[in-house]
């Protein structure tokens, strides 16, 4: 569906993203996880062929992006970070004309339904609040029904129940069969929803996995205790894949003495910083 | 081409929409009627006030200029005005990843708005013109300062942030009409010192119609497009 070979790209003389490799099966969920400019809005607009002055081979549907005729576009839909939205419309009449763009056309009530902004289709969208524009710029990508889906951020800054929603529409594209490319600085989002996950910092793609292997691979599972030692809470950690070797816990356990016990995995955060040497966010 | 279409009618929606950019085209059609009844009229009180032959008969064929550039140039600051208003709202980018593609935009925001302009001026000079016209002469004259228009709507595009910069730099950018009083009023070489405006040459044609200018004209607008026209490629991404 997607493949990148030794991608360069910069704004400026200094180097930014270098000799880039990745595939994009088709039907699949492909995000991008790295910090604030790290460079993952940049990789979609290569992707999106909004930027052509890239070096290198970018070729979607089979397609060098660089060279791309109109109708490429028909099968793509994009959502931007920021919302592109015509403020003195209402959703509706938006709507209405980005479909009209289109050969393919999706029913827009329902569109507008399944992110809850049916009741404010004949609403500005200037009145609208920011999650309500980022839900129905996300619904703009999806008005020709395109078999390839770019969404830039598509959860930040929504409330945990719209943010909910909306990965539910992402993982429904995806059962339609429909190819998703999203970029996130969310970890939990791309460990939920992605296949194959990229980190990416300063321009730099770091490692390429599924998330549980990327989990997986790096530092195993811990186990960590607390217990009281001379009127004190001590804190203990063991690996859980070497529990057994741990005599301390081991006696706690005898003797009924342990105040907390859990175990816990990686997070992709976790691998990300180990990897890196950054954080998310 | 359809999805072109579709994005210059909403184009020309939101300009109606916007009744500031609306007062700007009817300004073209004020200023069509005051020249064509009130430069006479004036004229002719003039004269028999100072009891002369003609005063302002001698600049009659500036009014007419000055008629057939106003509306290519008030159309392509509405366009650029409305440019800034899609940019901030990031329309500009999207519609570059739908069909109507980068290309599209710029022709339906550039290409369109100046086509139309000539069109309208064409109309305009032809019924509104204070002296004799051939129409070899209207389409020529109207297609020149159609042309030269469009590095207005780049230029304002380009080097402003937003709307309210752009109306500044708007009066500006007025400077490109300066060029057409130019040829009436110094006759001695200080005149070329102009010549780096389209509009100068414009009106040279106008007064001695002479096909070179109509090159220079041309020459001098094709310099300034391609010279901006990289820093506007560069802000719509
Ligand atoms: N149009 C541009 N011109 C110059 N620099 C840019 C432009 N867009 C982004 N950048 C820079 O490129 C870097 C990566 O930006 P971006 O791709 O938006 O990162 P991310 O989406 O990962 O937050 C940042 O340092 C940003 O300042
Ligand atoms: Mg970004």
């Amino acid at each position: 569906m997607i493949e990148v070979n030794n991608l360069n790209f910069s704004y400026t003389k200094n180097p930014f993203i270098e000799d880039m490799n990745f595939i994009v099966q088709s039907g699949e969920i492909f995000g991008f996880l790295g910090p604030s400019g790290a460079g993952k809005s940049t990789i979609q607009k290569i992707l999106t062929g909004l930027i052509t002055t890239y070096k290198g081979n970018v070729k979607v549907n089979n397609i060098e992006v660089k060279r791309h005729d109109s109708s490429f576009y028909e099968n793509i839909g994009v959502d931007f970070e920021f919302p592109s939205l015509y403020e003195k419309l209402t959703s509706r009449e938006n709507m209405v004309f980005f479909s009209s763009l289109y050969k393919k056309r999706q029913d827009i009530d329902t569109l507008l339904e399944s992110v809850g902004l049916l009741k404010d289709a004949d609403k500005k969208v200037s009145d609208f609040s920011k999650g309500m524009k980022s839900r129905l710029n996300f619904i703009k990508a999806l008005v020709h029904d395109p078999q390839l889906l770019f969404l830039d951020e598509p959860t930040a800054g929504l409330d945990p129940s719209n943010s909910r929603r909306m990965k539910d529409i992402i993982l429904q594209q995806k059962a339609m069969g429909k190819t998703i490319l999203l970029t996130t600085h969310n970890m939990y989002d791309a460990t939920e929803l992605c296949d194959h996950v990229a980190f990416i910092a300063d321009g730099k793609l770091r490692a390429l996995d599924t998330p549980r292997n990327l989990i997986m691979s790096r530092g195993a599972a811990k186990v960590s205790y607390t217990y009281m030692c001379n009127g004190k809470e001590v804190r203990n950690e063991a690996l859980l894949n070497s529990i057994g070797n741990d005599n301390m816990l081991q006696k706690l356990m005898q003797e009924n003495k342990l105040l907390s016990i859990h175990s816990s995995e990686p997070t992709l955060n976790d691998i990300f910083v180990e990897l890196t040497g950054r954080a998310l966010q | 081409m359809k999805p072109l279409y579709r994005s210059f009618a909403m184009f020309i929606k939101q300009i109606f929409k916007d009744s500031m950019l609306f007062m700007v085209c009817i300004a073209v059609v004020l200023t069509a009627f005051f020249i064509r009844f009130g430069i006479p009229a004036a004229e002719k009180f003039l004269c028999s006030y100072f009891n002369k032959e003609a005063i302002l008969l001698n600049y009659y064929l500036l009014c007419d200029l000055f008629l057939a550039l106003m509306t290519p140039y008030m159309f392509c600051f509405a366009s650029a005005l409305m440019m800034l208003t899609e940019y901030d709202e990031n329309i500009a980018s999207f519609l570059a990843v739908t069909p109507v593609g980068k290309k599209g935009y710029v022709i339906s925001r550039l290409i369109f708005p100046a086509g139309i302009a000539f069109i309208v001026s064409v109309i305009i000079l032809s019924i509104f013109s204070l002296t004799e016209w051939s129409v070899w002469m209207i389409i020529i004259i109207c297609l020149l300062t159609s042309v030269s228009s469009v590095i207005i709507t780049l230029f304002l595009f380009s080097f402003s942030h937003n709307r309210v910069e752009g109306m500044a730099l708007g009066k500006l950018s007025g400077i490109l009409m300066l060029g057409l009083p130019v040829p009436f009023f110094l006759t001695n070489k200080f005149q070329y010192l102009f010549s780096f405006l389209p509009s100068f040459w414009i009106a040279k044609l106008c007064i001695s119609e002479n096909g070179i200018y109509l090159l220079l004209a041309l020459a001098t607008s094709v310099i300034w497009i391609s010279i901006i026209y990289k820093k506007f490629s560069r802000k719509m991404i």
